[in-house]
Parts: structure tokens; C-alpha cells; sequence
């Protein structure tokens, strides 16, 4: 590939969007307090800026645009590159952060009379840790270096799980922290080996290099593994539901929205970007299966959830399993419909889940309680929140207009022309089921009850909120110069 | 488009989304929902311009939207309009509405206005899922039972009637080469998919869901006999027209296929008599009428069948005529069961001829509704068949009547009282405003002819005969309200078993050991499959 060979007009940009979450990080560590709030709440405005910006020199320059770092070309140096799914994912990052930051102030301010407290501290810069881990992966150009970003982002998670210090909470992130070590372990045995058969870690020299043999499928296999212990695929989920469903709102919606898609994102580079050369229809069809078994067993156990928070955190299981579905219908003929619809499910289910965690929260603190046996009536007083609730779910189902439907829709579209007709039944009967659970929370809360709320909800988190779903509703619209952009960079058999 | 068809079918649609868009002023929703009657105008004036001008297109300059109306989708959005106007107009005189209410209300007339005059299948799926989705809100929410189990049956159908319809568009459109989305250039390209058979199969049954046909009939009863009655009458009347309309669409009408022309026939002959016969078991008059719905509905999927085996593009206008006089009637027929539970209606006696109108009693707009189709029911048994179905509306009706004669007291309050002032306008409107539509069909003078007056009057006469036969037998089994649908819901009980042990595989799964085994399983599953394929 020519262009790793030297840093691209706005290849600082890349640096930038990697020091902007990292130095916030760690200036909030210096001065503490309030401080960290302050620091956190300027930086993300910045971050989108300069995501927005990123967009903007990919989209000019029509090619991944590079920046070397120290001016050494790989396999000496280690190149950061932002093609058109970093981009997008860049910018899908830095609104659901920038929301989750302003969502939280209300219960994330250091109180008065106190010049720091832990839980207000931890919140403000693990949020950071975790943009900046996800940063470094979506621009990451090196596996090692993305080793180091995807630990940084666990071990950023981790304490935003166990904020509150509820012995419940600490035995989640326990579980998360131990089970995404396997991950890890996975995944670097699987990078080392790459190392050892090729010399190089780069991932333009490592697709150029890579050939089939037992050595590479072995990596490729633990390297895998361990990505998908980290993004909760079905059955390697454990830790997930009590995680997500346990974490402050404002961490859920990250954690379901964006932390899961970072390792997801790792999977993508390491088989569309690395190997896509090699003949590999068989491990697609394993993920594709993984994926369609996610997508039933999530969805049907959310729909016996009693609470709404663990239904939420269930359908993330499922959602993630529309994911997978992207290896076998992006591989082959035509695989420009299957890869849009694939990045089309990132981007729906980040947005309208993270809403649907900010809406979960707001709903429990109003209430006081999440169970969806008592919502009764609830769609009366808080008719903003199920507002925000019915729209995530319009896109969840896959319904029109939504980002969720764009997804679904070139999906099947996809199954039908590469004829793998097998996969429309796991893509239409999980929308079917996210029907279903969706009308179990809508229903009651529609109904002629009446209810009484503990706390008024603040409006301001509940514009933030809907601000997110009318985002996964608007993704319905994108016109098919988005869907050229996803393509910028991306690596098509048979176009070296 | 600054031209007038573009000006009218955009104006169609604007409207009412820009009443929807006031509903989110707190201000402004009170009034939006009460003048909701006026959001259907434009719509009506394009349905008029478009019997006229047919086909209006209008291609938006974003996203690909099309707008498209042809004569049949002219006749249904002329009909469906002039009933939105009235029915939003008479049924907030006396009382505000009700936020849940209204906007279920305005959200199903926006998606059924869209469904005539989408012309692209993205922009028809979303009007659509409209047109089905909030019909929920308008009999659904309740503390009673009965209306809960409706609510969540009516669901069901229609939200697997959409997941069907999705893959047949996915079908629709990777069949056709250029991935054009316009219903037109999808449907040229249909015959020559690949995937023809099975997309037909799948429009067939997610648009047979709509339309009650046998066996998806179940949720038609339930639902109508849960609505109140201006709603039941709306969606019995307007909104079951999206599967006409569906049908229609997405039916390669004018190339000859004769399998799946014939079965069509067959189903839709099914349906016909079948809602005659289970319509007989009934006594609640809202419940007699879903059951008419089914058997009219099987009639005009009959009529359809025939059209597409013959490769007759034509008969789309006729079973749009017949479907807009279904329209009419239907939803006259539902106030009436009101306006006579109050009493204090004039004229309940025009009833009689109305209900008649469905089996072609002569004179009424029953009667072209019968001389529209009777080119497709030409000769041979689909001919006796056809007559056999007027016999058995004109029984089924009769029986209608003689129930409907016994009012109940809940009927009263369902329907406002400006809905009762203005029952003999609807009644007279539904028995001749067919006659005012019909010269975009054909000749409404042959129907005047001896031949055809007598050919409309003996099945009447002999329905209602038997009618009376059968009341005197006294021959009434007990069947449940929706039929087969107790079947469906126990086999659907049956499958809800899944659950818990989905639940169990999974709190098994979740633990460490199963864990561990699962990761180095899915690592040998990934290294087997990858060194086999290579």
C-alpha cells in the first residue's frame, strides 16, 4: 500500500484525537476535584470537532488518511490510519460520549462541601480512558499497540461497572475484569504469532505478507476468540448482562454502546483488513451461526426479564449478534451491501441502546424502581423518556424509518443476492422477538393506570437522550455517499 | 415539481405529517388533534384529480422517494380520505380528544394515505407499518381483558406480516439489476427474479394477513369486536385497504401466471365462504360484520387471482372498485350498529338496503361493485362460484340485521352523537357515491339492464330466504370469536415453553466452567473451520 509510506495531509489530526481524551485524562488526575468534571465535560466538544474534521480529510482525499509517528515508516515505525469506518466510528464515539458526559453531571458532580469524592473522580477520567482507548483502536494501524488500547479500554470499564461500590456491582466487574483477561491472553498469544511468522505487526504489511498457513489460522483463531470474549458474543457472554445492567446509566450506555463495538471494531480490521485475501467462507459461517444463535437466545431470554435494565443489557446480547452476521454476508460477490449493513448495525444499536440506557436510568430514578411489571401508566408522567423509549425501539425492532431498519434491510438484501438465504431467518425473527420485548416495556406504560413519581426527571437528560434516538432514527436517511464513505479504505478481493 | 400532481401528492402527505409535527407543541396538540378532519383534504383532492389524470408521479428530490398514484390507488385514497374527514370530524364534536387516542388516530390516517400513494417499497413498507402499527392504540389500551388478548393478537399478526413483507422487498429489490427501489421498475423485473416464486409467496401471505385471509383470519373478529365503533369502522373500512392495495402492487398484473393466479382464486374462495360460515355462528353484530370483512376480502383476492392468471392488468381498477365500495359500506354499517343502539336516529331502516349492497342488491353501489367484477367472473365455475358468494353475503347480512336488531348499551357509548346526526348522509353516501365513481370503471348503465337486475336480485332473495331458514332451524353451533385463532394461541402458548429452558441453558452457560469450555470450543470451531476451508 503506497499511502503508509508517508504521513498524509491532516494525519496530525489522528495524533490529536489520541492526546485530546489522553491528556484530559491525565490533567484530571493532577489538579482532581471538580476539576475533572470541568476537564471532561470541554474536551469532548473538541473531540467531536476534531472527528468531524478526520471525516472531512478522509472524505476528501477519497483514501485512508496516515500519519506516521516519529516520521518512521512500519514495520520501523507505527503508523496511525483513519479510513472511512474510523472516521465514522470517531464521530459515533465522540457524540455518545460527549452525551454520556453531559447526562452524568447531574449524578457525577462532586458534591458541595466536598473538594473531591471517589465516585464523581473515577466517572471523569475512566469516561476519558475509555474514549481515548477507543480512539487509539479506531485509528490504531499496529496490533501490539492495539493489545495496549483494547487493555486500556477493560481496564477503563471495569471501575465504571463497580462505581457505586454495591457488593453486587464489584462481583459483575469482577467477573468482566476476569473473563476479558482470557480475552486478552487470547488475543496476544494470537498477535505474537503473527509476529513470529511474519516480522511485522502493521496491518497494511500484515495483509500484504499473510498466506494460509497453520501458523496464520492459528493466530487469526485465538486473536478472534479473544476479540469476541471482549465483545460478549453469545455464549461467551457471561459477564455481560450483570455488567450493563448494574453500571450507572450513564456507564451502561457506553459500555453497551461503544466499549463492546471496540473490540468488535478489531475483529473487522483483523479479517477484512488483514486477511481478506484468504479463503476463509468456512470461519465466516461460524461466526454467522455464533451471531444468529446470539440474536435468538438474547432476545428471547430479554423478553423474560423482569427488570428493564437487564432486558436492555439481554438485547445488547442479541444486537451484537446482528454483528456477526457481517463476516458471511460482507465476504463474496456482494459484499458492498453486507459491509454497509454491518457498520449500519454498529452505528443503530450504539446509538438508540445508549439512549435506551439513559432513558432506563432516568426512568428508575423517577420512579424508583425499573421493574417493568410496575410501569403502569408511566408513559403519562414521563412522556419523553418513552418517547425516546418507543423511537430506540422502532430501530431495534427494525422498523422505518431507522437506522435499525437501513441495517436489517441491506442485510436481507444481502442474504437474498449472495443466496445464503439461511441467515434471513435469525435477521427477521429477531426483530420479531425485539418486537416483542419492546411491547412488553411500551404496553403497560401506555396504559390507563396511574402511577406517581418519586423525583421529576430533568429535562436536560431527557433531550439528551432523545437526542440520541432522533441520531438512530436520522441514521434511516443516510444517503449512499455514506455508505461510499464506510468503503473508503476498505480492502476488496481481487482490487490489491 | 411545481407542477400540480407533484404540488398535490406532496400536499397530501405534508398535511397531515404537519398536524403529526404539531402534536410535539404542547400548545398546539390539543388543537391539531381537534382539527385533525382537515389533514385528509388535500388527499381527497388528489384521489379526485387522479381518477381524472391518473397516474400523478412525483419523484422528491431526496432519498429516492417516489410518489406515485394510479386509478386504483386514485379510487381507494379517494374513498379512504372521504372517510377520514368525516369520522375525525364527527367524533371530537362533543368531547376533547384524548392525547393516546389522537394520535394512534392521526398516525394510521398518515399511514394510510401514504400506502396509495407510495411509489417506492421503502416509503410503502414505512406508510405500511403505519397504517398497522398504531391501529393499536385505538382499541387496545385497556384495563379489560378481552381488549388486552385482541390488542396482543393484532399485534402479533401484523408485526409477522411486516417481518414477511420486509423479505419480499428484499427480494423485490435484489431482483431487480439496477437495485432500483420504485415499485414500478421492481415489478417490470419480477418475472424474470430469480427469486419470483418465493417473493410471490411472501407477498401472498404477508398481505394476506391483512386482509383476514384464511388461516391469518383470526385476529380480523378480535380486533373489530374490541374497537369502538368509529375505529372499527375505519379500520374495517380504510385500513384493511392496504392489503388490497398491497396486493395489487406487488401482483405482476397483466403477465399471465396461471399457478399462482389459480391459487389465489382458490384461497381467496376459501376466505369468501369461509367468513360466511363461521360469520353464521356469531350473534355479536361488530363480530358479524370482521366476518363479512373476511369474506369480501376473499373476494376481492378472487378477483386478483383471476386478473393475474389471465394477465389482465385491468382487473386491479375493478377490485379497487369493488374494495372502495367495501369501503363505504363497511364503515356505514359500523355506525349504524351505533345509531341504533342510541335510537334516537331517524332512518335505521336504510340499513337494510346498505348491508344488501355488499351481496349486489340492484340499485346500490353493491350492484357496479358486482358489474366491475364480472369481467373476471366471466364464465365457468369461478362464475358460480362468484354467485354462490353473493348468496352467502346476502345470508350473511340478513343474519347481521337480525342481530343487529337487539342494540346493546355499550354500542351507544361508543359512538358520539355527531356521528349518529349524520348516519343517513353516510348511509345514502354509501349506497350512491359508488354510482358518482363508477365512470372511471366503465358503463354504469348496463346496470340498469333487466338481465343484470335480475342476475342482482335472485342471490339476494335467495341469501335472505335461507336466512330465515336457518333462524327457524335454529342451527347455531357455538364457535369462539375468531375461530382458529384459539388454536394459534394455544400452539403459541406451546412455543412460549422455549423460554425457561432458554433461560436455563443460559444460566448454565453463564457459569465459569461452561465458559472456559465455550472459548476453547469456539477457538477449535474457528482453527477447523479455517484449515478445512483453505
Amino acid at each position: 500500500m503506497a499511502e503508509s509510506g508517508t504521513t498524509t495531509p491532516g494525519g496530525y489530526l489522528l495524533v490529536l484525537t489520541i492526546l485530546l481524551p489522553v491528556v484530559g485524562m491525565i490533567l484530571s488526575f493532577t489538579p482532581g476535584g471538580r476539576n475533572a468534571e470541568r476537564i471532561a465535560l470541554c474536551s469532548t466538544p473538541f473531540g467531536f470537532a476534531l472527528a468531524c474534521a478526520i471525516a472531512f480529510h478522509v472524505n476528501r482525499a477519497g483514501k485512508p488518511i496516515v500519519y506516521l509517528v516519529g516520521g518512521l515508516p512500519p514495520p520501523l515505525g507505527i503508523a496511525l490510519r483513519a479510513d472511512g469506518i474510523s472516521a465514522v466510528m470517531l464521530v459515533a464515539a465522540a457524540v455518545i460520549v460527549t452525551a454520556a458526559a453531559f447526562y452524568a453531571r447531574p449524578k457525577f458532580a462532586t458534591p458541595d462541601g466536598v473538594s473531591e469524592s471517589r465516585s464523581s473522580l473515577t466517572f471523569w477520567i475512566m469516561l476519558q480512558a475509555i474514549w481515548a482507548a477507543l480512539n487509539i483502536i479506531f485509528v490504531g494501524g499496529d496490533l501490539f499497540n492495539l493489545y495496549v488500547a483494547l487493555e486500556l479500554l477493560t481496564f477503563a470499564a471495569v471501575p465504571l461497572v463497580c462505581i457505586d461500590g454495591r457488593p453486587e456491582t464489584i462481583a459483575a466487574a469482577l467477573r468482566y475484569l476476569l473473563f476479558a483477561l482470557f480475552g486478552s491472553i487470547s488475543y496476544l498469544l494470537g498477535v505474537a504469532l503473527f509476529y513470529g511468522a511474519h516480522g511485522t505487526l502493521d496491518i497494511s504489511l500484515l495483509a500484504q505478507r499473510v498466506q494460509a498457513t497453520p501458523v496464520v489460522w492459528t493466530a487469526a483463531a485465538l486473536m478472534t476468540c479473544g476479540l469476541l470474549a471482549k465483545t460478549a458474543l453469545f455464549p461467551l457472554h457471561l459477564w455481560l448482562p450483570p455488567a450493563h445492567a448494574n453500571a450507572p446509566a450513564a456507564a451502561s450506555a457506553v459500555l453497551s454502546g461503544l466499549v463492546v463495538k471496540g473490540s468488535f471494531f478489531l475483529t473487522l480490521r483483523l479479517w477484512f483488513y488483514i486477511l481478506p485475501a484468504l479463503p476463509a467462507e468456512k470461519v465466516a459461517i461460524v461466526l454467522g451461526c455464533l451471531g444468529s444463535a446470539a440474536i435468538i437466545a438474547g432476545s428471547v431470554i430479554a423478553l423474560r426479564q423482569a427488570r428493564l435494565k437487564l432486558l436492555i443489557a439481554y438485547s445488547t446480547v442479541a444486537q451484537i449478534g446482528y454483528l456477526f452476521l457481517v463476516f458471511p454476508l460482507a465476504t463474496g460477490a456482494s459484499s458492498a451491501i453486507g459491509w454497509s449493513a454491518g457498520l449500519m448495525q454498529i452505528l443503530a444499536h450504539a446509538f438508540a441502546k445508549a439512549a435506551m440506557f439513559f432513558s432506563a436510568g432516568l426512568l428508575a430514578e423517577a420512579l424508583g424502581h425499573d421493574q417493568i411489571a410496575k410501569l403502569g401508566g408511566a408513559a403519562r408522567v414521563l412522556p419523553l423518556t418513552f418517547l425516546t423509549i418507543a423511537l430506540g425501539g422502532l430501530s431495534l425492532m427494525g422498523l422505518p424509518p431507522s437506522g435499525g431498519f437501513s441495517a436489517k434491510w441491506l442485510m436481507l438484501q444481502a442474504s437474498v443476492a449472495s443466496g445464503q438465504w439461511v441467515w434471513t431467518l435469525p435477521i427477521l425473527a429477531g426483530g420479531l422477538l425485539a418486537a416483542g420485548y419492546v411491547y412488553r416495556i411500551l404496553t403497560p406504560a401506555l396504559s390507563d393506570d396511574q402511577i406517581s413519581l418519586v423525583l421529576p426527571p430533568k429535562r436536560s437528560q431527557e433531550v439528551i437522550a432523545l437526542a440520541l434516538t432522533a441520531i438512530a432514527i436520522a441514521l434511516g436517511f443516510a444517503p449512499q455517499a455514506f455508505f461510499d464513505f464506510l468503503e473508503i479504505g476498505r480492502p476488496v478481493v481481487g482490487q490489491p | 415539481m411545481t407542477d400540480l400532481p407533484s404540488t398535490l401528492l406532496v400536499a397530501s402527505l405534508a398535511t397531515p405529517l404537519a398536524f403529526l409535527g404539531a402534536c410535539f407543541v404542547e400548545g398546539w396538540r390539543r388543537h391539531a388533534l381537534a382539527l385533525q378532519w382537515l389533514a385528509p383534504v388535500p388527499s381527497l383532492a388528489t384521489g379526485l384529480v387522479g381518477l381524472i389524470r391518473a397516474p400523478l408521479v412525483c419523484d422528491l428530490p431526496v432519498l429516492d422517494f417516489t410518489l406515485r398514484l394510479d386509478p386504483p390507488g386514485a379510487l381507494l385514497l379517494t374513498g379512504a380520505a372521504l372517510l377520514w374527514i368525516v369520522f375525525s370530524a364527527a367524533i371530537w364534536r362533543d368531547r376533547p380528544p384524548d392525547n393516546r387516542f389522537g394520535l394512534s388516530w392521526l398516525l394510521t390516517m398518515t399511514g394510510n394515505i401514504g400506502v396509495f400513494v407510495a411509489g417506492d417499497l421503502v416509503s410503502f413498507y414505512l406508510f405500511y407499518a403505519l397504517v398497522s402499527i398504531p391501529a393499536y392504540g385505538l382499541f387496545a389500551f385497556s384495563d379489560d381483558r378481552e381488549q388486552k388478548r385482541s390488542g396482543a393478537i393484532y399485534m402479533a399478526f401484523t408485526i409477522l406480516g411486516e417481518a414477511i413483507l420486509l423479505l419480499a422487498f428484499a427480494m423485490l429489490v435484489t431482483g431487480e439489476p439496477l437495485g432500483s427501489t420504485r415499485i414500478v421498475d421492481a415489478m417490470a423485473a419480477l418475472p424474470s427474479s430469480p427469486w419470483r416464486d418465493a417473493t410471490l409467496g411472501l407477498i401472498v401471505a404477508g398481505f394476506g394477513m391483512k386482509l383476514g385471509m384464511v388461516p391469518f383470519n383470526g385476529w380480523m373478529p378480535l380486533t373489530y369486536s374490541a374497537a369502538p365503533i368509529p375505529a372499527a369502522a375505519l379500520l374495517s373500512g380504510a385500513g384493511v385497504k392496504a392489503g388490497v392495495i398491497g396486493l395489487i402492487r406487488f401482483l405482476p398484473l397483466g403477465i399471465p401466471m396461471e399457478g399462482w393466479g389459480d391459487s389465489l382464486v382458490v384461497l381467496g374462495f376459501l376466505s369468501a365462504f369461509y367468513g360466511v360460515a363461521f360469520g353464521l355462528t356469531q350473534q355479536n353484530p361488530k363480530v358479524i360484520l370482521a366476518y363479512s370483512s373476511i369474506s369480501q376480502m376473499g373476494v376481492i383476492a378472487a378477483v386478483l387471482g383471476i386478473a393475474l392468471a389471465k394477465g389482465e392488468a385491468d382487473g386491479a381498477l375493478d377490485a379497487a372498485f369493488y374494495a372502495a365500495n367495501h369501503l363505504l359500506v363497511k364503515a356505514a354499517l359500523f355506525l349504524a350498529i351505533g345509531v341504533l343502539a342510541t335510537r334516537d336516529a331517524a332512518t335505521p331502516v336504510l340499513a337494510v338496503p346498505l348491508a344488501l349492497s355488499l351481496a349486489g342488491l340492484p340499485f346500490t353501489g353493491g350492484a357496479l361493485a358486482k358489474l366491475a367484477t364480472k369481467a373476471q367472473f366471466a364464465s365457468g365455475s369461478v362464475a358460480a362460484l362468484a354467485t354462490l358468494s353473493s348468496i352467502g353475503t346476502a345470508l350473511l347480512m340478513t343474519h347481521f340485521l337480525i342481530c343487529f336488531a337487539v342494540p346493546s348499551s355499550r354500542a351507544a357509548q361508543e359512538c358520539p352523537s355527531a356521528l349518529v346526526r349524520f348516519w343517513p348522509a353516510a348511509a345514502l353516501g354509501a349506497i350512491l357515491l359508488p354510482w358518482a365513481f363508477y365512470p372511471v370503471v366503465g358503463n354504469a348503465s348496463y346496470a340498469f339492464e333487466i338481465g343484470n337486475l335480475v342476475d342482482g336480485l335472485w342471490p339476494v332473495a335467495l341469501g335472505m330466504g335461507l336466512a330465515f331458514v336457518l333462524r327457524r332451524v335454529r342451527f347455531a353451533p357455538h364457535v369462539p370469536v375468531g375461530d382458529s385463532i384459539v388454536l394459534e394461541e394455544a400452539a403459541f402458548r406451546r412455543l412460549l415453553g422455549i423460554g425457561p429452558s432458554l433461560e436455563k441453558l443460559d444460566a448454565r452457560l453463564r457459569q465459569w466452567p461452561m465458559a472456559g469450555i465455550s472459548l476453547l470450543l469456539i477457538i477449535l470451531a474457528l482453527l477447523t473451520a479455517s484449515v478445512s476451508g483453505s
